[in-house]
């Protein structure tokens, strides 16, 4: 056992020397953006993890977080001076008090019910940004100025501080999420995935449980949010409340293995690159092939392996330990 | 000795069915309870008004000398009341250890301090060697050791067992009431529904007997099947109308 952990902490060790090392050496601005990407939604589906994962509820609304971060921030630069650093936290406790009426609805409702009622807030909230003109530019939406090199706001003119801005956002989500998964509410989110009435019967107390993690994950995407529309120089209700975002957010983490700290990042890496790899391929070729061949991808992940490559892995390292443990028996 | 639970003129109906009808019973502090009857009783609908699962329609229910009608299942719990269930609900992903930690948490939120008492539930109920097996890989009898276990790691006063030896083989029926006697020594007091006469007869010295939502009996296993009363609904159906009793 301490060897395997040793190793963990090498193969970890090594991981991030190259993620820090990455964008010196990748000069290209097109693969540090995909980079860009990749840690973007690693993080996102990081956050949709801890809802919807450890705690299986499956929310298509996270859009509705993402937006809300990116228009509190960007409200808070342009109308008032305030960085979006400060503004990318401030979103985040919009965020989160968002989801305590957002919750407050959604969680009468169990399993698909739960995942509409998600989706309509999203889209509701879009809705609101698209017709109060007055309040947040309505549809045009608005570009952020663009102050050139300015850290404090956090603007550059290349691309790898960027990256590194959302590497750190993805070490705290996943810090966070190492820390709940060995803890007393990690375990109550899972127990209430299983099987709620159990939880319950056992002192768990659920609505409060699946509030108190609703709000770290909201929390979290809207931070996203904010990174984004400061990444892209532009916010609109399109764009901030992209029913996308949430679809991608519990892809990944379904592709990936949901309830699993790595599992995020996993599918994103393989989701991304393969979007990426048949876009340069097949883009040229017949218009819209590379989806086509993406979506039969993303239908045989979840054919044969439902319980993403995290569960896969886990299954065969399972197997593995029970025949090693089982051979001195038989000897 | 003191009244575990005080249960008065208890009534819910859903629709028409009139469940539970005017159901009074008293559990004493450390003594073992059952509750018996045909399908259809009114035992786990008993047993759900008492935990909160369902919000009886009249009556009362107190627990340890406190009203208890109206918390919810998880302060029910947390007041020392914890039960299992008819069809055991396992945590499937988790490990046996995860899912007794679960229950241990209720009364320590130190990760080590749930490990601990939720290993000593493990062994209490004889599950060690299958700690780190995922639970949905148990056998019956194994996830209902579990299930036990997750409850017993809640540090409840009073345990409330809904049919923990259905489907169990005679082997296991012999094991599963010792382990009810070796819960009932620690000092527990138990209700326990179960529908095998000769399980009920070795671990209760009280029994009620429910029919139609109705309580048709209480007292010394002698007295209760001696009762003709009882014969007719429950135990004589079993021989002379099997299927009626099995629909009923």
């Amino acid at each position: 056992m301490p060897n395997v952990g040793g190793w963990r902490f090498v193969v970890l060790g090594v991981v991030i020397a190259v993620m820090l090392v990455l964008p010196l050496v990748v000069k290209s601005s097109f693969a540090v953006d995909i980079l860009i990407r990749v840690l973007l939604f690693s993080f996102i589906g990081s956050a949709w993890n801890l809802m919807g994962g450890y705690a299986k509820q499956l929310s298509l609304g996270h859009a509705a977080f993402f937006g809300l971060g990116a228009y509190t921030s960007t409200l808070l630069q342009i109308d008032f001076g305030i960085s979006p650093w400060i503004g990318m936290v401030a979103g985040g406790f919009v965020a989160l008090l968002a989801s305590l009426p957002i919750g407050w609805l959604c969680f009468r409702l169990r399993g698909p019910y739960f995942t509409i009622a998600t989706i309509a807030t999203a889209q509701v909230l879009m809705l609101i940004f698209l017709k109060f003109r007055d309040f947040a530019w309505g549809a045009e939406g608005t570009t952020i100025p663009n102050l050139g090199h300015a850290p404090l706001m956090m603007q550059f003119e290349t691309k790898a501080p960027y990256y590194y801005i959302v590497l750190g956002l993805l070490t705290i989500a996943l810090l966070i999420t190492a820390r709940i998964e060995r803890s007393r509410i990690g375990y109550y989110c899972v127990a209430i995935g299983e099987d709620e009435d159990a939880a319950e019967a056992i002192g768990v107390d659920a609505p409060s449980v699946k509030r108190q993690i609703y709000m770290i994950s909201a929390f979290l995407t809207a931070l996203a949010g904010t990174f984004y529309t400061q990444y892209i120089y532009f916010i609109d209700p399109q764009t901030a409340f992209n029913f996308n975002i949430s679809i991608e957010a519990a892809l990944v983490s379904i592709v990936g293995g949901v309830g699993t700290l790595w599992g995020p990042v996993i599918g994103t890496v393989l989701l991304e690159t393969t979007s990426a790899l048949l876009q340069s391929w097949l883009g040229n070729s017949i218009g819209g092939v590379q989806l086509t061949v993406y979506a039969v991808i993303l239908m045989a992940v979840i054919l044969w392996r439902p319980t993403g490559i995290m569960g896969y892995l886990a299954e065969v390292y399972a197997r593995r330990r029970s025949k090693s443990l089982s051979l001195p028996a038989k000897a | 000795m003191a009244d575990a639970l005080v249960i008065k003129n208890l009534n819910k109906r859903f629709g028409g069915l009139h469940a539970v009808q005017d159901v009074s019973f008293t559990v004493r502090e450390n003594e073992t309870l059952a509750l018996i009857g045909p399908n259809g009783a009114g035992k786990t609908t008993a047993f759900n008004l008492i935990t909160g699962f369902y919000r009886p329609d009249t009556g009362s229910v107190s627990a340890f000398g406190r009203e208890i009608v109206g918390l919810r299942p998880h302060d029910v719990c947390a007041f020392g009341l914890a039960r299992t269930f008819q069809v055991a609900k396992p945590f499937g992903g988790m490990t046996v250890l995860a899912n007794v930690m679960t229950g241990a948490f209720l009364r320590d939120r130190r990760p080590d301090a749930a490990r601990e008492k939720a290993r000593e539930a493990i062994d209490f109920v004889g599950l060690s060697a299958r700690e780190n097996a995922a639970a949905r890989d148990l056998t019956s009898i194994d996830q209902r050791r579990l299930e036990m276990a997750r409850a017993l790691a809640t540090q409840p006063r009073l345990l409330l067992l809904d049919e923990v030896m259905a489907g169990l083989n005679p082997a296991e029926i012999d094991q599963a009431v010792a382990l009810v006697g070796k819960l009932s020594s620690r000092g527990l007091t138990i209700v326990i529904v179960e529908h095998l006469m000769r399980a009920i007869m070795a671990v209760a010295k009280h029994i009620i007997v429910l029919d139609h939502g109705q309580k048709i009996a209480e007292g010394s296993p002698k007295d209760v099947v001696e009762n003709p009363e009882v014969i007719r609904a429950y135990l004589g159906s079993g021989y002379v109308h099997a299927p009626a009793g099995g629909t009923s």
